[in-house]
């Protein structure tokens, strides 16, 4: 069977259909999303708790020592910034290579984007000593006439993750503004109807509006593509740039560019298959959705097996001391050693499953694999920040790394504000763009799309 | 952009607006409390430096001293700022220090703003005054004195050369002629007299002159890191090792050791022997250069072929060069052992040129454990009815078998000078807080005779009293005023009891005393007595008689770093590593790998040592280069004095120590403690802190190494560890950095002289505000040091050569740190330093990431807040206190370039002379190891160590071009004698990971 013949939409549903059935979770909540919101609200508490320990006493609670002098804050960070990839890859990209199954996840993908990197930008601030002074990192007109040193790749990470959260946010909340009309237009009660009314700017759904929103959201993508791209190349220079064995690399760009597309289709899978269970939209987000996203997991996945090999194979052949040492005795046979080998397992090879039809479209299996590969990632930023950093050249200053409860509880705790910022929005946002579906319907029905 | 008006064209004319007031009150205020501060001697004090006038804010003052330690005296130089001392530097003219200062001398500056000092005095719980002691135990008009003639009173002293405190207690004994005076020195030998007395006929000591001696045997002797001249012996013995043409030649040096040393990381040829194995292998010896007995060749039967091998090699090579070498035999070691030493130096005709001896430099020596065993059969017998115990902290240093404690206790009256509430001043009716030696007026001996003055830079912060004030009391003194005394011994005439008379010239004479700090041609004579080859031998068939008991000998050690425990609440002391292990914050059981897996244990097992019915329970540290069959334990940790929750880590290796045999305890027993038997208290109170955990240089051209041959065949090896390496970027040195700077800063070390002693590092410490991470700290890595010692191991793990490396930041001309550095926070100076700006740093941590050194330090806490405004006082106004969150490290003291630089322009912009600017490093260290200086004045020390054939840089191949260059480390081993091969990995037991 081809990838045509899958359906994108089960049915052909009324455009009042659709909307009735993706605004209907707007209107009456449950008592399990109170619940999960509760939890996550505890998960946002300890956040809380642990940032305000770590500002008031010192970076010293985290685990951090020298030689290892970045680890959980960066590892998380490097971490929540892949997994917010993958919205503006499905919006931005697949809109440009008009790949029409992008429409029915595009909009929780980017909602995801969105709140991954409100997580991840929280932790580079957090790891500094002086949080308080984050803002000598940006360029500003400041009394000491003193500019950052764009040099290093901080300054560069500061502008190119702003942009990135500012292009995402732009792109979703244009996306969002017939849908939040369409709410506006089918409140319920009045104080709703206000509150949906204010967010959608004075939608009219007039055909100046559309064609603005057109081609505005085209320009938006135009702009987001490249993003993509850049952000986690631009991540990836912080450790491509220093001379630390195992981060000075030229693969790094595009290795940190497919990982973040990979773990972020991971998180979407994670976050789809639950959710149009418990929607019931799965005439929405179809096989074809699934199988499709399970395919990038099997292009990305195998691009990262080609990376780990080509890394160490390149460790080897550069005659290196210090980079073999890392590579070829360090990582798989230290104290770390079991990290190193779950990397392998969970992202270059657990992927190779998705060669098989039945898993790409099963849930189930979709759902442990993309779990795994989250895991494997996280994994993936730790052995290449602390087993670099604590083996680099001078024997006598390496040391191990251990976290302590606040790098657990920091990495908890954003777990806990994702899901939080999540469910809110599983609630107070149409999660599937109405309009685009029935676009789509009126598509499939005029033969235009597959 | 000039503002249109000038600051204040707003304001009213020629009144003080709101902001300058401000700042006049402020300004007012400080100037007051600053002056509040001072504590200013009554008695008159002359700086060492041409400088009469008084204090001038913001200019140090340089005042010499002494520090008395065991009764030694090493003479000092204490910068003084805004009359508070705040710095200890060597005196380079008492024969002691030659400008050195070891790690003891430096750090007793922390002990001065201690606020957990004891403050005035105490009789039982109630404070009281001197004079109540004075009423008590003074002479007082009508009140007769004691009629047993002083038969119930003790003093016990710490081991002393005092002139003063000799006089005072020859008073004691005018006016007591029965009381009884002991000394305690726990951390003396014994063998040396006993040795002395027996071949030499008198008790005298051995001087040794390393300066032409090319030969050295060292016998269980740390001789250039412990002991009282060991600041002298490092100079002069680094003095025969400096090569800078292949041309030149160098001494040679065998150590026989059972426990790693400084001394023995310099050996040529290294030999491993049990503490008891010592005093064989110098028989060996002795047996090889012609000594005929029985004894000698029994003895050397009992070595093993390598020892027996080196033995007849160092014979034959000492005996070459006669006249030309030393033999030098440990003060632990048995009386065997130094009569041996003796008759060696004798046979080889050392004695004159470079051994020669003299009486004991000390008038009450002690002994570790003898003294107190008799005046405590005095007090078990209830004959002292009052015991003064003037210094030391008898019941903690008591051996194991002597219950002074308890025995303190049935003393009527118990009179103790202590600087902290300990175990001995708990016990003690009356306790009298000891005065700092920078509070102190008094005179003590250098080891070779020189009489050293102590004089005080600040008056006493704690009301504290010297020993010589305490003694006046019961010699009954008029005056109690130390300064006064001391003038009157060295002014007003009489014998100082060494046979130099003391009138000299009056206020001249000693104007010039107090400012060199010593008197000079107070020397004691050299005397060349003949060694009985006779007395040895017996001394040594006693020994061999003696029934070697089974099981492991214990060598018990003072601690490099906290001393006999006297500086157990010394945090700089307990944060610094260890020479050889890298320990810091407590003590371990040292034993080699094969013992170690003999008896199935590894690094931080827990076990417990046992030895005739006493034990003590520890941690294990494994150390390569250990002798078989044997364990190390070193004294001072482990007190549990109530003051010092600091001072209790690690176990109390006193409670092992046996009358009998203070240093090497026999017939021990070690066992692994299971899994229950320890608390997990316990476990973490006893866990090691290192602060190296990787020992290998895993193939890495880190710290070169060559022996002498080598050099001579090979010049070259080093030249590819620097000089211009390929570059996209071209590697031509910035032809305008000349033109920014008059200076280019640069340090050279020489590793073939570095004997990890660790002055450096507390130099560094007190120098630069470097702050302490305590144990925890130190457990995570987060250890502050600015210069660290690397210690590195070659060689198979059985028979290590272990290699030291100073660490400081390299100050790279391309340097990594620089670049990722967001904020601009560490730059370049035009002089060549890599600067670190502490305002501007937020704290990335990307510059220690990218620094392939390691070298840089990180504020994880605010590790200088919560200390109290008398401990703040130590810190060096001139270098900036960091706050939380920012990164630091070694700076090549700038301060101190500043300082010169803005002297110089003061001059008339005169160009600054080589060796004005004297990093703290570099001064402190005693071998000369490191030179500093500019590299635009071809003629500079560092200059002319940049043409060095064996200049290398570490890291060459990563280009970043560092100012801090090393030579190479080079040996001088004895062709003949096989040897394992150094060059070989010592990878083979087991991968790195």
């Amino acid at each position: 069977m081809s990838v045509a013949e899958a359906p994108v939409l089960h049915g052909r549903p009324g455009d009042l259909e659709v909307t009735d059935q993706v605004l209907a979770p707007l209107w009456a909540g449950s008592r399990a999303w109170a619940a999960l919101l509760g939890l996550s609200a505890a998960g946002v508490g300890l956040l809380v708790v642990a940032i305000t320990y770590t500002v008031v006493t010192g970076i010293g609670v985290w685990g951090n020592n020298i030689p290892v002098g970045w680890a959980y804050g960066i590892i998380n960070f490097v971490w929540w910034i892949g997994l917010g990839h993958a919205g503006t890859f499905i919006s931005a990209v697949l809109l440009l290579l008009e790949q029409s199954w992008r429409n029915s996840i595009n909009r929780l993908a980017e909602a995801m984007t969105l709140f991954a990197v409100v997580n991840a930008g929280l932790y580079p601030l957090l790891h500094l000593g002086r949080p308080w002074f984050f803002y000598w990192l940006i360029p500003y007109p400041s009394t000491m006439e003193l500019w950052p040193q764009f040099k290093s790749a901080l300054p560069w990470d500061i502008a190119a993750i702003s942009t990135y959260g500012l292009v995402s946010f732009l792109f979703w909340y244009l996306g969002l503004l017939p849908d939040l009309a369409a709410a506006r237009d089918r409140a319920p009660d009045l104080r709703r109807a206000r509150f949906y009314g204010v967010c959608a700017l004075g939608w009219r759904g007039s055909s100046r509006d559309w064609s603005r929103l057109r081609v505005g959201y085209g320009l938006l993508a135009g702009l987001a593509t490249p993003l993509v791209i850049s952000v986690h190349s631009v991540v990836s220079f912080d450790f491509a740039i220093t001379q630390v064995p195992g981060w000075h690399s030229t693969i790094f760009p595009p290795y940190f560019v497919v990982g973040a597309i990979f773990s972020g289709f991971a998180l979407v899978l994670i976050l789809v298959i639950p959710i149009r269970r418990v929607y019931r939209i799965e005439n929405l987000i179809t096989e074809r959705h699934l199988d499709a996203m399970g395919k990038v997991l099997l292009v990305t996945g195998s691009i990262m097996l080609y990376a780990y090999v080509v890394e160490t194979f390149v460790a080897w052949y550069s005659g290196n001391l210090y980079e073999r040492f890392i590579f070829l005795v360090r990582r798989p046979f230290g104290p770390y050693a079991s990290a190193y080998w779950a990397m392998w397992i969970l992202n270059a090879f657990a992927p190779q499953l998705l060669w098989i039809r039945s898993v790409r479209r099963r849930p189930l299996p979709l759902f442990l694999l993309s779990v795994a590969i989250l895991v494997g990632m996280w994994l993936e930023r730790f052995v290449l920040i602390v087993t670099s950093l604590d083996r680099d050249f001078l024997p006598s200053s390496w040391d191990l790394y251990a976290p302590t409860w606040v790098d657990w509880s920091l990495l908890a705790g954003t777990l806990g504000l994702f899901s939080f910022l999540f469910l809110l929005f599983l609630r107070l946002v149409p999660i599937v763009p109405i309009y685009e579906i029935k676009r789509l319907r009126h598509e499939l029905e005029l033969g235009h799309a597959g | 952009m000039t503002p249109e008006f000038p600051d204040g064209a707003d304001l009213p004319p020629d009144e003080l607006s709101r902001r300058e007031l401000g700042e006049l009150l402020g300004a007012a205020g400080a100037a007051l409390s600053l002056a509040g501060c001072i504590h200013s001697p009554t008695e008159t004090i002359l700086p060492y430096a041409h400088h009469p006038g008084p204090i001038t804010p913001g200019l140090p003052l340089f005042y010499a001293t002494s520090m008395v330690l065991d009764g030694y005296a090493t003479g000092l130089l204490v910068r003084s700022r805004e009359g508070r001392p705040i710095k200890i530097e060597g005196n380079p003219e008492h024969p002691a220090s030659l400008g050195a200062a070891g790690v003891f001398e430096q750090a007793s500056i922390l002990e001065l703003y201690d606020s957990r000092r004891m403050r005035g005095l105490r009789r039982r719980d109630q404070p009281a005054g001197w004079n109540d002691l004075r009423r008590r135990f003074g002479v007082r008009e009508g009140a007769p004195e004691r009629a047993d003639r002083g038969a119930g009173l003790a003093f016990l002293l710490e081991p002393t050369s005092s002139p003063l405190r000799r006089r005072l207690l020859e008073r004691i004994a005018l006016r007591f002629p029965e009381s009884s005076v002991y000394a305690h020195a726990p951390t003396a030998g014994y063998g040396s007299r006993v040795a002395a007395r027996a071949a030499l006929g008198a008790a005298l000591v051995p001087q040794h002159d390393f300066r032409d001696a090319l030969r050295v045997l060292a016998v269980g002797s740390d001789f250039t890191a412990s002991g009282p001249f060991h600041l002298r012996h490092a100079r002069h013995f680094a003095s025969t090792r400096r090569v800078s043409t292949p041309r030149d030649t160098m001494s040679r040096l065998y150590a026989v050791e059972s426990v790693p040393t400084p001394t023995g990381s310099l050996a040529d040829e290294r030999l491993r022997a049990r503490p008891s194995e010592l005093a064989l292998v110098l028989a060996a010896v002795a047996h090889e250069l012609g000594a005929g007995s029985e004894a000698l060749e029994a003895a050397a039967d009992r070595l093993s072929p390598r020892q027996r091998e080196l033995a007849a090699v160092a014979a034959r090579d000492l005996d070459r060069h006669r006249g030309r070498g030393v033999v030098i035999a440990g003060e632990a070691l048995d009386p065997a052992a130094h009569a041996l030493a003796a008759w060696l130096n004798q046979r080889l005709d050392n004695v004159g040129s470079t051994v020669w001896y003299t009486e004991p430099a000390l008038h009450l020596e002690g002994s570790p454990a003898q003294d107190l065993a008799r005046l405590a059969r005095e007090i078990d017998a209830g004959a002292v009815d009052t015991l003064v115990i003037a210094g030391g902290n008898p019941v903690y240093t008591a051996p194991s078998d002597v219950p002074f404690g308890e025995l303190l206790e049935r003393v009527e009256e118990t009179i103790c000078l202590a600087p902290y509430e300990n175990e001995t001043s708990t016990r003690c009716r009356w306790a009298i807080a000891a005065a700092h030696y920078l509070e102190s007026w008094g005179d003590a001996r250098a080891y070779d005779g020189t009489v050293s003055l102590v004089q005080p830079l600040i008056a006493p912060l704690c009301g504290g009293r010297t020993a010589d004030e305490l003694l006046a009391v019961f010699a009954g003194e008029e005056s109690h005023d130390a300064h006064a005394m001391l003038r009157d011994l060295w002014l007003g005439g009489g014998d100082d009891g060494a046979g130099t008379r003391g009138e000299r010239g009056g206020d001249r004479f000693w104007e010039r005393a107090l400012q060199a700090g010593l008197i000079e041609g107070t020397t004691l004579t050299r005397s060349a007595p003949v060694a009985s080859l006779d007395a040895a031998v017996r001394l040594l068939e006693e020994r061999l008689r003696e029934r070697e008991p089974p099981g492991l000998e214990i060598a018990l050690r003072s601690d490099p770093t906290v001393h006999d425990g006297s500086f157990a609440g010394n945090r700089w002391l307990q944060e610094l590593p260890d020479p050889v292990t890298k320990l810091t914050w407590g003590n371990a059981v040292l034993l080699s790998p094969r013992t170690a897996s003999e008896l199935a244990v590894g690094n931080g097992s827990m076990v417990e040592v046992e030895t005739a019915g006493r034990a003590v329970r520890g941690p294990v540290f494994v150390l390569p280069g250990h002798a078989d069959g044997a364990l190390t334990l070193h004294l001072g940790h482990g007190r549990v004095a109530p003051f010092e929750p600091a001072a209790a880590f690690g176990f109390d290796a006193y409670a092992l120590r046996p009358t009998a045999a203070p240093w090497v305890v026999p017939g021990a027993t070690l066992r692994a403690l299971a899994a229950g038997e320890m608390s997990a208290r316990e476990r973490r109170h006893h866990a090691l802190a290192s602060t190296q955990q990787h020992w290998r240089l895993e193939g890495r051209d880190l710290v070169l190494r060559q022996t002498l041959e080598e050099l001579r065949a090979r010049p070259d090896l080093a030249a590819a560890h620097r000089g211009p390496l390929p570059s996209f970027y071209g590697w031509e040195p910035d032809p305008s950095a000349a033109a920014h700077a008059r200076d280019q800063w640069a340090m050279t070390i020489d590793l073939s002289v570095c004997t990890g002693c660790n002055a450096c590092v507390i130099a560094c410490q007190a120098e630069n505000n470097i702050q302490v991470v305590g144990k925890e700290g130190v457990r995570k890595g987060r250890e502050m040091h600015w210069i660290r010692i690397d210690r590195y191991l070659t060689g198979p793990p059985e028979e290590p050569v272990a290699v030291h490396q100073p660490m400081l930041c390299q100050h790279c001309e391309r340097a990594p740190c620089e670049y990722v550095c967001p904020v601009f926070a560490t730059t370049h100076s035009a002089d060549g330093l890599n600067e670190m700006t502490y305002n501007r740093c937020v704290g990335t941590r990307f510059c220690s990431n990218n620094c392939p050194y390691k070298v840089r330090r990180f504020n994880w806490f605010d590790y200088s807040h919560g200390h109290d405004d008398t401990a703040a006082l130590v810190w060096n106004p001139e270098v900036t206190v960091r706050e939380r969150g920012v990164m630091e490290k070694c700076t090549y003291c700038v301060q101190r370039i500043r300082g010169a630089q803005i002297q110089a322009r003061l001059e008339g912009d005169r160009p600054i002379a080589d060796g004005e600017v004297v990093p703290a490093c570099a001064q402190a260290c005693p071998s000369r190891a490191i030179v500093f200086g500019s590299l635009t004045d071809p003629a500079s020390e560092v200059s002319r160590s940049r043409q060095n054939p064996r200049l290398y840089s570490v890291l060459h191949e990563l280009g970043t071009e560092p100012r801090t260059r090393y030579l190479v480390r080079l040996t001088h081993p004895h062709p003949e004698l096989a040897r394992p091969d150094a060059r070989r990995p010592a990878d083979a037991e087991s991968t790195p990971r």
